[in-house]
């Protein structure tokens, strides 16, 4: 039924009007089936007579492997497979590694590096067999030093990998503007360390991969949860030494939860796919249980220290920053080396300045490697940077608020080109903190509000303070793919580069017409709860005057789909919207083409309008069903109702990012910010902070879905308040990981989560096909720098800085027992 | 007598245990160390119960046993012999929803929806015991299971909707449907 035909009792016919679904917040289409129990999790997928696999970890940080007995196990009357590193090295590759001259494999062969690194594979029929096995492999270790700390690691004393000499085995020092003469000429320098713990998304459902090696046709089918398996599926067809045509990745449409961290599950699926062809096809099924997804799961995330540097006038304006870091990058730099790199997108913030230093170190140390997180490197940069410019305006004695809006960028100089060659494309930031104060105030700063006057004295002195802290935030979006092998690059060369050396991947969209006037769209992305499918039918419902009804949305492998970028990066909104408007044009071409052969007329006196085409003659009339009938008459690769679109990159022809691409700057051209304003309450004698009320304004250009924007919104402020506050994977000095449970990683529940009072505005990008701009990590990366803030604020009696994340009670304790004016 | 694949567990030791789950009689051997979750999911084929951490802290897999909110891996199947038992895939019948599910549809209370499960079961127990919640007894109830993904503002929302629909009160705030893909 198109929306021409539809009844207008409809309440989607009705609810489409004039402006049609984009823009409305439609329901999801993927909830009937996850609300009911039925929707298939890779987890869920277990084929007849599967086999189920296990891993033998690592106990020791940093040993040698002397021997592994693996004999008892194999005596075990159930056991089906038994592999260790020397069998995977035999017949196999290793993995691909983040940067070049590292070799990593999928079970440790000779030396592992971290606790909880696997070490052998066992297959049984049942899983509680399997924990069996794994008990009756008995290894020898002979331990060597770890390293732990990674500004000793730099030292070289103990080198993790001989191969690469060294433990600091990428590192880059990047001048942008005149940055030395800014910090000699300004009136005033602050400098201090700010420390980011190690954290990660932690997605309630852990890593799985079903895969079945066909013997017959010598190829892999894998069920898996892996994201981006359309770009990273190298990582897995590599190490099997097979063609990418002959490793299909599949991913089910319901997976429970990435936030980046499933990017990296590849030792797992390489792994199942080589015991189900070493056991001759049997299908071969790994779930990753928690103990390991939090010891060794290849999913830890960003752990940083921070040197920051910050230049500025008696004024308050700032001159310059100067922003040198360590990145704890685990056992192997694995492919988010990048992450160090993003920051460069929006490394001044909201704020206007001309010169900067940015000098990073990636370390390696005997923990687990680090895989992406929501925000990918943005949110520990932020937080440092908004460190250091409350300690700027608390040196002057400036209110923060009027020193961060005294620094910030002007919407009159939007599009804004930042010293780092990235661009923010629209918004209006002064306005938007502006805006977040008034609200505050109006709300909280009366009688009886959180921040009356009276009750903020009384309860201090019950020994709980209060503070509030207004912050704007810029959240980069959509990404590119050519800069992020700058690492593995002759950065000498870069300079050399032109347009034409730039190469992107695309996201890929196609559809298919049914028999039955249907449309069936592919999406080459995978989803982990983003709505991608509800998004979908939205857009291609407008671009194509049909009803959300009419349209059903599945998903590609990794073989039927071209290699292609996928989500991530605050990057889908942007992506889908230049795909559906690009794959609809080309839709509505072929079946005017095939109406008007039909008829026998021009193609220019055939329109396609809501679900028919008409001739200009308005005395004949196609609908979906008659094309689609019409179509089976031709011969099969001539058949028109179906088109398949690539959309490029939204800026790839933007003359304005070319020397950020050519350089391989990291581009990011759509600048969705948030204002926020969380109020704390510290209770000084305790150390925890309460978060009272989370105020935030919040900007990402046209709202494909609002209803799906404000819930990515609210779970990306709660990942950020677990960041700011509770979550770390700390390791004790022998390298012992310190948060294996859930009882020691502390995720935020409804007792941390406190009422988040949401509004928004909508500045359309103007470098996009709907004006939509990235979004989806907002809340993780402007969360704990707006939470920080305001503790500074709660405790500025005390002049002390949360100069390190999370804010654990003990921490904050041990800030107030150190400050003087306690 | 089989284990996950259905293949025979063959010389272990098992145990017989009887119980309805939702509304039908199940009987199974069972191996004694079999936790609930996994009897559930791989015996039963009750995939609803989503297993997110087995040290239970996550609360993906609660279920209801003899009327108490259970999660499900931390008790054994051999201890809910002539329980009853309920589970997401009991709280509606021929693919309809609940009013709690409906609710949590319309509030958009679900993202990845790993947690839902347990979410929606935890939501249906503390309607039945407390009819109009205040949102300190919502926090307090759902504080045992663990979202990642909707920071729980939306599932306070399906809290109040589903409170509402099961007092009989009109809603007229429900989104319009998208519909048809399942």
């Amino acid at each position: 039924m198109s929306r021409s035909d539809a009844p207008a009792a409809s309440d989607a016919a009705e609810d489409a009007d004039e402006e049609g679904f984009v823009g409305k917040g439609l329901n999801r289409v993927e909830d009937h089936r996850i609300l009911t129990g039925r929707a298939e999790y890779v987890h869920d997928i277990a084929p007849e007579n599967s086999q189920s696999m296990g891993l033998l970890r690592a106990t020791h940080a940093h040993a040698d492997i002397v021997d592994i007995d693996t004999s008892a196990a194999e005596a075990h009357p159930d056991c089906a497979l038994v592999l260790t590193g020397e069998d995977i090295a035999a017949e196999y590759n290793p993995m691909p590694c983040g940067l070049n001259g590292i070799s990593e494999w999928a079970l440790a062969k000779d030396t592992v590096h971290f606790v909880g690194e696997p070490v052998a594979l066992v297959v049984a029929a049942d899983r509680y067999v399997v924990e069996d096995l794994i008990d009756l492999i008995d290894v020898e270790y002979e331990t060597k030093e770890a390293v732990v700390d990674p500004i000793d690691a730099r030292q070289d004393e103990t080198v993790l990998h001989e191969e690469l000499g060294t433990n600091v085995p990428d590192s880059e020092n990047m001048h942008f503007g005149e940055v030395e003469q800014a910090f000699e000429q300004a009136d005033n320098v602050v400098e201090n360390q700010y420390s980011w713990g190690r954290i990660s998304g932690v997605p309630l459902e852990t890593a799985g991969a079903v895969a079945e090696y066909d013997d017959e046709t010598d190829s892999f089918e894998i069920d898996c949860n892996i994201q981006l398996h359309t770009l990273v599926d190298d990582t897995i067809y590599e190490p099997l030494g097979y063609d990418p045509d002959d490793v299909a990745l599949n991913v089910p449409p319901d997976v429970g939860g990435s936030y980046g961290t499933k990017i990296a599950i590849h030792r797992y699926c390489t792994l199942a796919a080589i015991a189900s062809q070493q056991l001759g096809g049997t299908p071969v099924k790994y779930v990753e249980d928690r103990i390991e997804n939090l010891q060794g799961g290849d999913m830890h995330s960003s752990d940083r220290e921070y040197l920051f540097r910050l230049a500025f006038d008696d004024d308050g304006t700032i001159r310059g920053i100067d922003v040198n870091f360590t990145d704890d990058f685990g056992a192997y730099p694995r492919y988010p080396v990048n992450q160090a790199l993003k920051p460069l997108t929006n490394v001044t913030n909201a704020y206007h300045i001309d010169h900067l230093r940015y000098n990073y170190e990636l370390v390696l140390t005997n923990k687990t490697s680090q895989t992406a997180y929501r925000g990918f490197g943005v949110p520990q940069h932020l937080y440092a940077l908004e460190m250091a410019v409350d300690e700027a305006a608390r040196e002057l004695g400036m209110d923060p608020y009027e020193f961060r809006q005294h620094n910030l960028i002007q919407p009159e100089q939007m599009p804004y080109k930042l010293p780092t060659k990235n661009m923010y494309d629209s918004g209006d930031f002064p306005a938007a903190l502006t805006r977040i104060k008034e609200l505050v105030q109006e709300e909280e700063q009366v009688e009886d509000g959180l921040l009356d006057p009276d009750i903020v004295e009384q309860r201090r002195e019950e020994g709980k303070y209060r503070g509030v802290s207004y912050t704007v935030h810029v959240e980069p979006g959509v990404s590119g793919a050519d800069w992020t092998d700058r690492q593995r690059s002759d950065r000498d060369s870069l300079s050399d580069r032109e347009m034409d050396d730039v190469e992107e991947l695309p996201e890929h969209l196609r559809c298919e017409l049914l028999d039955d006037g249907r449309l069936l769209v592919y999406l080459a992305a995978d989803s982990s709860g983003q709505g991608h499918q509800t998004i979908v039918k939205q857009l291609m419902s407008d671009e194509l005057g049909l009803l959300p009804t009419d349209i059903d949305v599945d998903y590609l492998d990794s073989v039927e789909a071209p290699t292609e970028y996928g989500s991530a990066a605050s990057r889908m909104a942007v992506m889908l919207s230049g795909a559906a408007d690009g794959l609809a044009d080309e839709f509505i071409a072929n079946l005017e083409q095939l109406a008007a052969e039909h008829w026998d007329v021009a193609e220019s006196d055939v329109t396609y309008q809501d679900g028919s085409v008409e001739r200009a003659d308005g005395e004949a009339r196609l609908s979906l069903v008659d094309l689609a009938g019409l179509d089976t008459e031709r011969d099969a690769d001539e058949q028109l109702t179906r088109a398949a679109y690539d959309y490029q990159h939204p800026v790839y022809e933007n003359e304005e990012y070319e020397e950020a691409f050519t350089n391989k700057y990291p581009v990011y051209p759509t600048a969705a910010f948030a204002a926020n304003a969380p109020i704390v309450e510290v209770d000084i004698r305790t150390g925890e902070v309460e978060i009272l009320k989370f105020y935030t304004l919040r900007d990402c250009g046209t709202q494909l879905n609002p209803t799906i924007v404000e819930g990515q919104a609210h779970g990306g402020i709660a990942q950020g308040i677990g960041a700011a506050l509770m979550e770390e994977f700390a390791y004790d000095d022998s390298g012992q990981p310190q948060a294996v449970t859930l009882f020691d990683y502390l995720l935020p529940s409804t007792k941390n989560v406190p009422e988040i009072e949401m509004e928004h505005t909508e500045t359309p990008s103007p470098f996009t096909a709907t004006g939509a701009k990235g979004t989806g990590e907002g809340g993780m990366i402007d969360g704990p720098p707006a939470i920080t803030t305001a503790i500074n604020r709660a405790l500025e009696p005390f002049d002390v800085v949360a100069d390190q994340v999370p804010a654990t009670p003990d921490r904050i304790r041990e800030w107030l027992r150190e400050s003087d004016a306690s | 007598m089989s284990s996950d694949n259905g293949e025979p567990i063959g010389e272990r030791p098992t145990q017989e245990v009887s119980m309805n789950i939702n509304g039908e009689p199940v009987t199974e051997a069972v191996e004694p160390r079999l936790k609930l979750s996994d009897f559930l999911r791989n015996y039963v084929g009750l995939n609803g119960v989503r297993v997110g951490c087995e040290h239970g802290v996550c609360g993906a897999c609660t279920v209801s046993v003899d009327g108490d909110l259970v999660k499900s891996c931390m008790m054994y199947a051999v201890q809910t012999d002539s329980a009853e038992i309920l589970t997401v895939e009991g709280l509606s019948e021929d693919g309809s929803l609940h009013p709690v599910q409906e609710a949590f549809h319309e509030a958009h209370a679900l993202q990845c929806g790993f947690c839902t499960s347990g979410f929606v079961m935890s939501t249906y127990d503390l309607l039945k015991k407390e009819p109009a919640p205040s949102r300190e007894q919502a926090k307090e109830h759902l504080s045992s299971n663990i979202c990642r993904c909707t920071g729980y503002q939306n599932i306070y929302e399906a809290v109040d909707r589903a409170a509402e629909k099961m007092g009989g009160a009109e809603d007229d705030t429900a989104a319009p449907e998208v519909g048809g893909d399942d």
